[in-house]
């Protein structure tokens, strides 16, 4: 099991939630919060395994993904924002 | 202002159940540790944006103020992620300036965009058209002749010569047929 911490003053929890939707086929993971965080807690699949991609690589991976779509947000326009988020606070 | 480690990463890989392969060994990760009145976070948020096609990049707050950014190259090895580490530092410094640079200049950049979209306008409303002095005085007038048609330009003359070439034993089909050039030669002939 992986844990991977995403502190939510630098990252987006829609952001979090989108990584973590993108690399499904590869991993199993279940999402908290605790402590001004969002923790992913993950397994690599099997497959993802086989095809050799290690585990540090899938959650550098995944941060890479979280970080660059928080910045893509920090940067939208508010209606925007809102829009891609569906109406919801992150 | 910032400090910069070689040390462990940001996720913390454990041991899985019986049957599970073991994570790998720790991959060499560089840390730097930022101060966000030097650096604030619309700045590291820029400078990371620049290394994601390159770099693993991992960000956490890890006091009041202060942010660590983990480092480490896709590519590689230590000494790549090592250099990569200072190019960070530098791309830094630069949005840093840039940032500093647009919040100065922030009052002549929207002046200068409302004068050119202001510009950008085109031509005057209804309202504008309306208040407009449009009299019988001013609205025909046409001091370089604009709006005279050709005929009440050049008819007079024109007249003038087939008249004086009907004298001569000419016709006026002859002068229709001969069109602008009759016009052109008159003009010649008369300044």
């Amino acid at each position: 099991m992986i844990e991977v911490r995403f502190h939510e003053d630098l990252y987006d929890g829609f952001a979090v939630d989108e990584a973590v939707k993108a690399y499904g086929d590869f991993l199993s993971a279940e999402l908290a919060r605790e402590e001004q965080a969002w923790i992913v807690r993950f397994t690599p699949a099997p497959h993802a395994i086989e095809e050799g991609i290690d585990a540090w690589t899938l959650a550098s991976e995944l941060a890479n993904y979280a970080l660059g779509k928080t910045i893509e947000r920090s940067r939208m326009p508010e209606d925007a924002l809102a829009l891609a988020s569906g109406g919801e606070e992150a | 202002m910032s400090s910069t480690s070689a040390a462990t990463a940001t996720t913390e890989p454990s041991e899985g159940e019986k049957g599970e392969p073991a994570a790998p060994a720790k991959p060499h990760v560089i840390e730097i540790e930022l101060d966000e009145q030097l650096y604030p976070k619309d700045v590291i948020y820029g400078a990371a944006y620049v290394f994601i096609d390159r770099c693993y990049v991992h960000l956490d707050r890890v006091g009041d103020g202060r942010v660590k950014v983990s480092l480490r190259a896709k590519r590689g090895g230590p000494a790549l992620s090592e250099a990569l580490a200072g190019e960070l530092q530098n791309e830094l410094l630069g949005q840093a300036w840039r940032q500093e640079i647009a919040a100065q200049n922030r009052k002549l950049i929207e002046s200068v965009t409302a004068r050119a979209l202001g510009g950008a306008a085109g031509p005057p409303g209804l309202d504008e058209l309306l208040a407009m002095d449009i009299s019988d005085d001013t609205a025909f007038d046409d001091p370089l002749g604009i709006a005279m048609s050709w005929e009440d330009k050049y008819g007079k003359k024109k007249n003038k010569s087939s008249e004086g070439q009907a004298a001569d034993g000419g016709t006026a089909d002859g002068n229709a047929s001969s069109g602008v050039a009759d016009g052109t030669a008159v003009d010649r002939e008369t300044p």
